[in-house]
């Protein structure tokens, strides 16, 4: 097992392998005490905002259960005016002489993705932890905008990435949310969840617009937000 | 509860504050008409219920092409780029900077390899909100 999981690092193939590991010890821990979580969350940010519906099933781990991992799912929409997307693919991202911009004048984008969540319970009534989607797919309308490659610029259209995946760094696809979050549990099954969401969103011009120094058709947007929500505990 | 949802509003319209406008302050750019030779020269009219008034001139100035507004008044916006373009629509378009004032003379270097006939459109426009304020067509 060790062996493969070398291999899938090598390959870069984390995320699937993240899943695989979180299986594996669901399957291990059967003695877990588990429980579901529930969240609904809307972020905003300047010209941006979003909104995510998102259900864990997590398994609480460590001597005192106070460990939790968890995979889920969860739909995050985002809508925006007037937003600058970067060239997408790494090769081009990593290189701000190589990065085109697409101009959107009304992004909207819809993404559903399997999620993974990792906790911590300090106490009865606080929690922190992160999640991450890692998998999924995302829909949305046409938009109009404009792609501008240094002072020169021309009038396109494009629509959401379809597929979104997970991997490392800029070699990403697609719209992934993830949040660093804290909850407050105001009743016993209820609480307040506060948290910094990083959203990124792609969109896939009609044509492959950017020519130099490859053709291009993928631009992303990574949006920092602060998100407001309530959590059901099931 | 009620005061986190008021704390919520407020960020939403904190986060939706409109771009900063454009300077006001009447431009005054240095440029001396009479020793440049005079390429194309156009008169703005505003879109909609924008108004822009003055006129678009492009200058070959010891081989570097400038375009002039001159008499120049716009309304004031977020955001406001001058453009040269091959349509009204900003379908294709070089962009010259950031628009210096709303008012005055004011000069904005066209990039080398420009083809000036090609980008006849002299534009004023709202590159945020994609809206066009004003355009001269250039003869």
């Amino acid at each position: 097992m060790l062996v493969t999981l070398i291999k899938e690092l090598k390959t870069m193939k984390l995320p699937i392998t993240c899943l695989f590991c979180c299986f594996t010890y669901a399957t291990l821990a059967q003695d877990s005490k588990t429980v579901n979580y529930a969240d609904f969350t809307g972020a905003i940010g300047r010209n941006q905002g979003s909104v995510a519906v998102d259900y864990f099933y997590v398994w609480k781990a460590g001597k005192s259960k106070k460990i939790e991992v968890g995979l889920g799912g969860r739909f995050t929409s985002y809508f925006a005016s007037s937003q600058y997307y970067s060239s997408a693919p790494a090769s081009l991202a990593s290189d701000e002489r190589a990065s085109d911009s697409l101009l959107l004048q009304s992004p909207q984008v819809n993404a559903l993705n399997l999620a993974i969540n990792v906790g911590y319970r300090l106490s009865g009534k606080i929690g922190l932890g992160f999640n991450i989607d890692a998998l999924g797919f995302s829909f949305g309308g046409k938009q109009t905008g404009s792609y501008l490659n240094g002072n020169l610029g021309q009038a396109t259209s494009a629509k959401p990435t379809s597929f979104n995946i997970l991997l490392i760094g800029n070699h990403d696809r697609g719209s992934l949310n993830s949040e660093f979050y804290a909850r407050y549990f105001i009743k016993d099954k209820l609480a307040i969840k506060l948290a910094y969401q990083y959203l990124f969103t792609e969109y896939t011009t009609e044509t492959k617009i950017q020519q130099l120094p490859e053709a291009n058709d993928r631009f992303r947007n990574k949006a920092s937000l602060f998100s407001l929500g309530l959590t059901k505990q099931f | 509860m009620k005061k986190l949802f008021i704390l919520f509003l407020l960020g939403i319209a904190l986060g939706c504050n409109p771009e900063d406008a454009t300077p006001t302050d009447p431009a005054n750019d240095a440029f001396d008409e009479t020793m440049a030779t005079l390429l194309r020269e156009g008169t703005w009219m505003g879109s909609g219920s924008y108004n822009v008034s003055g006129v678009a001139q492009i200058y070959d100035d010891n081989g570097k092409k400038v375009l002039l507004l001159n008499n120049f008044s716009s309304s004031n916006g977020p955001d406001l780029r001058v453009y040269l373009s091959t349509t009204t629509g900003a379908t294709s378009f070089v962009n010259l900077g950031e628009l210096k004032s709303t008012r005055g003379k004011q000069t904005y270097s066209i990039p080398d390899g420009t083809d000036i006939d090609q980008f006849k459109f002299a534009l004023i426009w709202c590159q945020q909100f994609s809206a066009l304020f004003g355009k001269a067509e250039t003869l």
